[in-house]
Order: C-alpha cells, then structure tokens, then sequence
C-alpha cells in the first residue's frame, strides 16, 4: 500500500512538471497565431483587421505568469479554452472528434502488432538458428529500423496512387454522413486499411525484436528443462513456461505503446491525412494554436503516465518475486 | 478497381437516397479548404467562420463591380449619397426588405449594427468605428453615417461590413463567441439544411428581395483540405465552382472534360521582391537603401521565365516600378513607364553597367561584388518553407543575381518565422505579397505608413516618404476625380523613382468552374464581375445570380 501511494505521490509530481514544460514549450517558438493567419497563403486579412483579432485572441498577449497561472487552472478544472484556428470551437470537443479515429486506428494497430510480434517472437526464439528465425529476425530489424515516414510513404504511393486499391486520404468518403449504416462502416474499414496496415509493419518488428531476445536468454533455465522432463508438449513448454516469464518486460514496452496511442502516429496521421489527435497536433503546432497544444500534450502525458501507473500496478500482480519486497 | 468500385458503389446508394422529390439546383462548391467544417456562421468572426457567411448569407448594402464598367451594384441599398465635404454618407435601404424570418429590414438594424461594433471591438474587423463620428437613423429607410474627417474612401469600407437583425443579436451576451449556428439573414442562401464536419448545404432565404434573380436552390459544400483533394474532386466532376491553385491545369483539369472544364485566372495581389532598408547586417543595408542597386536588382530579375515556369504561366506580368501593374491600371500615371519603366524590365547588360557604374565592383577578390567602400554584400533570402511556387521562384532569380556577380542564397524558414522576421524586418531579402483591393490607396498606405511598421508584413521594406504618405491622406480628402487622379499620379511617380520593393508579378486568383450543370459563368469573352468564390470577393453574388440550371 505504502508502495502504490509513493508512486501516487511521484506521479502527480511528474504530471505537474510535464504540465508546466507542456506550457511553456510551445510559446519558445516565434510566430504567434495571429501572425500566421495573416501570412497564411491565400489571406485576405489585411491591417485593419488586426486589432480585432488581437482583440478577440487578446489572452495571447497577457503576461506570461498570468497565462500560466490560467493554464495550471484550467488542467484541474478540465476546461482547456477554446481553439484559435476553429474558434469558437471548445477544446474538448475539437480533441474528442480526433480521439476516436485514432484510437480506433492507433488502438488496433498497436493490438495486432502486440500479438502478431510477441507470438512472431515466441516462435523466432523457440526455433532459433532456423530458417523462420532468421527470416522473421532480419526483417524484424528491417522494418523497425527504416524510418516510419519512409515505409509510409512507400505504401502510400505503391497501394494508393499507382495500384489504386485504396485511398489516398481521410477517415472515410467525404460524401457519406456519419452513422452506423453499412456503408459508412465499410467505407472507414476501406479508408483506414492502408495506415492500419503502415502501422502493424511498423510496430510489429519492435515487439517481435523484444520478445525473442527475452526469451532467449531463458531457454537455459532449468525450469524448461523440467518442463520437458514432466513430458509436456513442447507447444505448452514454449508458451507456458518460456514465453509467461519472458513477457514482463515486453508488459513493460507494450504500456508505454499504449501510452503513446493518444499521441497519435503523428507520421502516418499526416501521411495518410487521417484525422486522428496526430494530425491535430501537427496542424496545430503550424497555427500556433496554443489552446489545441496544449490540450494535446496534457492528453499525451496523462495518458503516459496513466499506463505507467498501471504498469507498476501489474508488475506486483505478475510477477510473484515483487510481493515478497 | 477496388476503389472506385467502393466508392462508386457507396455514392450511388447516397446519391438515391439523398435525392430529393422537387428536382433541386445545387450548386457544388469550394471555397475554402480546412480539415473540418465548424458551424460557425458569425459574419463578424473574420477568420473562424465560414467562408459563405459574407454575401450569401448576409448581403452587401453595395457591391463595386471592378470588372462590368467599375460601377457600384446597389444590393440591399438603393442608393448612397457622399457629401459634397466626405464628411458623410448617407444609404437609402429598398423598400420591402425582409430578414430570412420574415422581420422587416430597416435603418434600425444598421444603426443597431454599428452601435454593436461600438460597444464589441473585437467584432470591428475593419476598423470602422475609429473612422465614425455617430451613426443616425434618418428615416425608417435612411442612415447617414458622420465621419470624423473627411473620407472619399469611405463607402468601400463601409459596404464590407454585414448588417445583422437586430431583433436577433440583441440577446446575444457574448457575440465574439457566438457562433450563430442557425443564420437569420437577408442574403440569397441563409437556410442551413444539412451541416456535418465533412459536408454542409446551404439553401435558399424564403424572404430573399431578389428571389426573381435567383435560379441556385442550394449551395453544397464538401470539406476539402488543400489543394490536391480540390484538384481530384475536379477532375472527378463533382464540384461546380472553386478556387484553388491546380498545377498545369489544362492537363489535369480541363483534359478531364474538355467541354465542360474551364477556368479563368484574374490577377489579384502583388507579389515583390523586398529589400529590407533596416536590414540587421550593415553592408547589406548601405547596398540596399542605394536606388542604384535596387533598380540593378529589379534588371535582373527575369519575370517571364519565372511566371512561365514557377507560375505555370498563371501570373501576370508586372513590370511597374510604381507597384500597382494590370490589376490597377485605370488608376496608372504613364509618365511613370516613359520615365522609370526600364528599371523594372529584365535587362542583363543594363544592370551589370549600372552595377559598375554605382561601385558595386569585385574589391575582394572572391568573385562576388561588394559595395563601393569594399565591404561585402550576402544577402539571404527568405522564402517560407512549402510555399513551392515563391521557391521555384527565387530560385530562377537567384540563377542571374549569381551569374551578375551578388552572393545570393536561400533559406527556408517556417512560415510562422518568416512572418515574424518580416513584420520585426530582421531578414535580408524576401519575397513578399501585398493583398489588392479597389483602390491603389489601400496598398500604399499599407505598405509605406510609418505607423505600422512592425504591425504587419505588408510594411517589411521600411520605406516612407513624409511627402508620399501627405499625398496619401490628401487623397481621401478630396472628392472631385480629376484631382484625385493628379494626387495619385504624383504619388506613383515617388514611388515609382525609389522603388521600394521589386515587383515580380501579379498572382492570380483563382477560379475554376464547370458548365455541366449550371451556365451564366463569368469567363474572359463575358466579363460580368470578379467570379472568385473566395470571401474576399463580394462579387461572387452577382455571379451567383447569373448562374442558371442546365436542364438534365
């Protein structure tokens, strides 16, 4: 108990200090917002529309401890402001339309690649020095070592511009409503099959890479002999004895993925031009949209340390050697 | 292929579903591109609402039609009187106005409106209420509006404020926030039928005075983000009307359809070459507040290779040192062409004698011409980062700025940076674009204002000219044409002798639109109004009226 209520305490600490740099971050980078909607291509604003901008966004310009002082409020009360770029839209409701595209997208791309690595892993470590060892190791480090931006842009343009299978862009087609009809549902399946699929080739490699090296480093325990000893199946041995020990630390790295779901994939988000908290962020960081920022970054830190937190919480739960200290 | 099938499939079953039993004409357009739409229809919030809000919703008092004879289009107003000392303006409303609920359109609701701008400064996008004295209800039909100095000016920015019902917002308690999500308004199209984050329509105002004209049941709005999903919507046929920049667009657009695709681009703003006379490396600086170099500068810039190939043949020519080119040229001094005109022509040899000849010579060594006390020039030129065309652009001058022997590069800072190292004027050089509107008067006095230096980008070169800025104000104080048009020539010829910055072109605006639906379109051979649909042109609802249905 005291335990949990130490890392409670160094979590709320954590979680302030992020919250501040949260703040203070986007504001070290020149431009303001009002600048950049009047240099934004295309602008049609011109001097006189200035001062009621400044105006109507005059909280830009009030002393930094004042704002700061707001902010730090407005974190605890939930009311993160209303957005510059789509103003009067509030905060909230702007992140909460992004939200569920990415967990959707981010969410199940980080499932499937969890399992689809861990088991890849299993396998690679059981049968090492094989063939299906080596082949699922080299491009286990292949695609986890080519830079995102790359393999999705490949994808992008051999699946969507010149083969056509799917396209190019957006949630689902922009003509339909949104609702629960059929069409809907498959026209989002449709438009969010390629990033899903970016993702799990993305993802999968660093989960495949952990998880075989975890349990290669077990496979000369003693238990596993005694497990073959009892005559077991060398299937059971391989998950229940090997990979059940071997899955603590990938517990550990599959946390901190779902931590950074509620970031976004911010490269396949603006790749794909998929809607999600991504894209958003990106979009808001070009506008300066500070209200949006920082609304983000509380999102992505919370959800961070959250997952932590749970992560200590499991590891007493799992691992039986913890209980006794 | 897969694709298409989906989606063909998945438009077919939407389009049977959504067909309605009164055969409708709805008009498909692109005005704007954003990621999401937001209702939001305050006609006051200038950047965050919708770009329909302004003259389709909320009609113009008047409209100036730059193009069909530069007269005035009375819309809500019938006519407008300027005092004989533009110390007053009086508009007269038609008679038998009405709000899209049915209320009465009177002199009230403009009194109200301007009261309203008064007490919420924040509304008061064009800066209106400093220029007003007292707004006062003559009549039921009548305003008169007092100034407190004399404005010829005056009815351009007073006509591009919108009238709202005061019946409405008078119970607004916070009208900066209020997004007016269900319109009451006395345009063409203010019935908000269908709004989602990827499509909205907008349908026709059941009271609208001039329903007679109007033959456009509905306007539909899909949500495209920038241009490529523009440019593929068109090529697919499903937009009537945009405005977007489309690269070769006899091949990716008109090819599509050959008898129905067709655009006309109008040249719009300036965009210029800026020297910036308050440059934070001094040798730069003595260089470029010398006339001499500026005007070797302007010689070496090759403005038809850089429409021809950064522009794709788009933009318009302007070779005027007094800035103001084809988009203004009934207001053009042509002493200014017979005197200064060579400097703003591509002429190689002509700059390299005038370089020589000013002392901008090789005194180091390293190939690269100095100033004429010896102290090296490096100019760096700031071009916001994405904007490919300004790119492509610098990088065609840059080739003959090297070649005549100046040390040139580029850097690509972000937007957000390059703006702000304008407006504070610490860049070197940069490309810059200064927005058009009816009267040369508004870009000078934007442009060379001492006082707002350092508030926009617009002043970035740091020039004045006590005498220019005199001229200028004098020549809102003057009402009989002949004499403003001495003031405006005199100003031009200054102008035109310092040269402050380089023109390069006039960038189009841009319009593309498709007859396959609709005909009545503005082209070249039938020139009606300015056809941009973007909000900066209120002419877009004359063009709106003249459109008509093809029969199906």
């Amino acid at each position: 108990m005291a335990f949990l209520l130490r890392r409670l305490v160094f979590y709320l600490a954590a979680f302030i200090a992020a919250a501040t740099i949260n703040f203070f971050l986007p504001r070290l980078m020149p431009g303001d917002p009002i600048q950049i909607m009047f240099s934004g291509a295309g602008s049609n604003l011109s001097m006189e529309n200035l001062n009621a901008l400044k105006l109507t966004f005059g909280f830009i310009d009030a002393p930094i401890g004042q704002q700061y002082l707001a902010y730090m409020q407005s974190v605890f009360t939930g009311d993160l402001g209303r957005s510059i770029k789509y103003y009067p839209l509030p905060v909230t409701e702007l992140l909460g339309r992004a939200l569920i595209w990415t967990l959707g997208l981010v969410g199940s791309a980080t499932i499937v690649s969890f399992v689809l690595g861990t088991l890849l892993g299993v396998m690679a470590a059981w049968r090492r020095g094989t063939l299906f060892d080596t082949v699922v190791s080299l491009l286990a480090i292949f695609s986890s070592s080519v830079p995102g931006v790359v393999i999705s842009l490949t994808m992008l343009f051999v699946f969507g511009y010149t083969l056509g299978w799917f396209p190019n862009g957006y949630a689902a087609d922009p003509m339909l409503d949104p609702e629960f009809g059929w069409t809907y549902i498959l026209s989002v399946l449709h438009h969010g099959a390629l990033p899903m699929f970016t993702m799990v080739v993305l993802l999968t490699g660093g989960f495949a890479v952990t998880m075989r090296n975890n349990m290669i480093n077990l496979l000369g325990e003693d238990y596993i002999v005694m497990g073959r000893a009892k005559g077991l199946g060398e299937n059971q041995v391989m998950l229940w004895y090997a990979a059940r020990n071997a899955l603590l630390p990938t517990v550990s790295s599959l946390a901190i993925s779902v931590g950074t779901i509620l970031g976004g994939s911010l490269v396949i988000e603006v790749v794909f031009n998929y809607p999600g908290l991504g894209n958003t962020l990106y979009q808001a960081i070009l506008a300066r949209d500070y209200p949006v920022i920082q609304g983000q970054l509380l999102i992505m830190t919370s959800a961070m340390l959250v997952s932590n937190f749970v992560v200590d919480l499991s590891y007493v739960l799992l691992d039986p050697r913890l209980k006794k200290a | 292929m897969l694709k298409n099938k989906v989606i063909l499939a998945a438009s077919a079953m939407v389009l049977a579903m959504a067909a309605p039993a009164s055969a409708q004409a709805v008009l498909t357009v692109s005005s704007e591109q954003t990621t999401t739409w937001v209702r939001n229809f305050n006609p006051f919030n200038q950047t965050s609402a919708r770009a329909t809000t302004k003259d389709f919703i909320y009609e113009p008092l008047a409209i100036f039609n730059r193009l069909a004879g530069a007269k005035w289009e009375y819309r809500l107003a019938e006519s407008f009187e300027l005092a004989d000392d533009l110390k007053s303006i009086s508009f007269t409303l038609r008679d038998g106005l009405k709000w899209s609920d049915g209320e009465p359109i009177t002199a009230d609701d403009v009194v109200f409106t301007y009261d309203y701008l008064k007490k919420f400064p924040a509304l008061d996008f064009n800066s209106v209420s400093a220029l007003m004295e007292s707004v006062e209800k003559i009549d039921e039909r009548t305003v008169r509006f007092n100034l407190l100095q004399p404005n010829s000016l005056i009815t351009t920015t007073i006509v591009a404020m919108p009238i709202v019902p005061e019946h409405i917002w008078k119970d607004v308690a916070d009208p900066v926030t209020f997004a007016n999500e269900t319109p009451v308004g006395s345009g063409p199209l203010t019935e908000i039928t269908r709004f989602t984050p990827q499509i909205y329509e907008q349908c026709r105002n059941p009271n609208y005075w001039d329903a007679a004209s109007l033959k456009v049941d509905c306007m539909r709005l899909p949500q495209l983000a920038d241009n490529p999903q523009v440019l593929a919507a068109l090529a697919e046929g499903t937009l009537d009307w945009a405005t977007s920049f489309i690269p070769d667009i006899d091949n990716t657009f008109v090819a599509k359809d050959p008898e129905h695709n067709k655009y006309w681009f109008l040249p719009s703003s300036i965009v210029a070459f800026t020297l910036n006379f308050e440059a934070p490396d001094e040798n730069n600086k003595k260089a470029f507040t010398d006339v001499n170099f500026r005007r070797a500068v302007s010689m070496l810039i090759d403005r038809q290779t850089i429409i021809d190939i950064a522009g794709y043949g788009y933009p318009v020519i302007n070779e005027d040192p007094a800035m103001l080119g084809e988009f203004y040229k009934a207001f053009s001094n042509p002493e200014v062409a017979t005197q200064f005109g060579q400097y703003g022509k591509f002429d190689f040899d002509a700059a390299m004698a005038l370089l020589d000849s000013s002392g901008y010579v090789d005194a180091n060594g390293d190939g690269y011409r100095d100033n004429p006390d010896g102290t090296p020039i490096t100019i760096d030129i700031e071009i916001p980062n994405g904007w490919t065309d300004w790119i492509d652009a610098t990088q065609i001058a840059i080739e003959t700025l090297k070649q005549a022997g100046l040390n040139v590069a580029m850097s690509t800072p972000e937007e957000s940076v390059w703006a702000s190292d304008l407006i504070d004027a610490k860049y070197s050089m940069s490309l810059n674009a200064i927005a058009s509107a009816a009267n040369p008067y508004f870009p000078y006095i934007r442009s060379f204002n001492p006082d707002d230096f350092g508030k926009s980008r617009f002043s970035a070169q740091r020039w004045t000219d006590p005498e220019v800025v005199e001229m200028l104000n004098k020549y809102t104080q003057v009402k009989d044409p002949a004499e403003q048009k001495t003031i405006m020539d005199a100003i031009q010829l200054k102008v035109a002798e310092a040269l402050p910055v380089i023109p390069v072109y006039n960038s189009p605006s841009f319009y593309q639109y498709s007859t396959k639906r609709f005909t009545g379109w503005a082209s070249a051979d039938n020139q009606i109004t300015s056809p941009v649909v973007s909000n900066a042109n209120p002419g877009r609802l004359i063009q709106l009226l003249a459109l008509e249905p093809v029969a199906q």
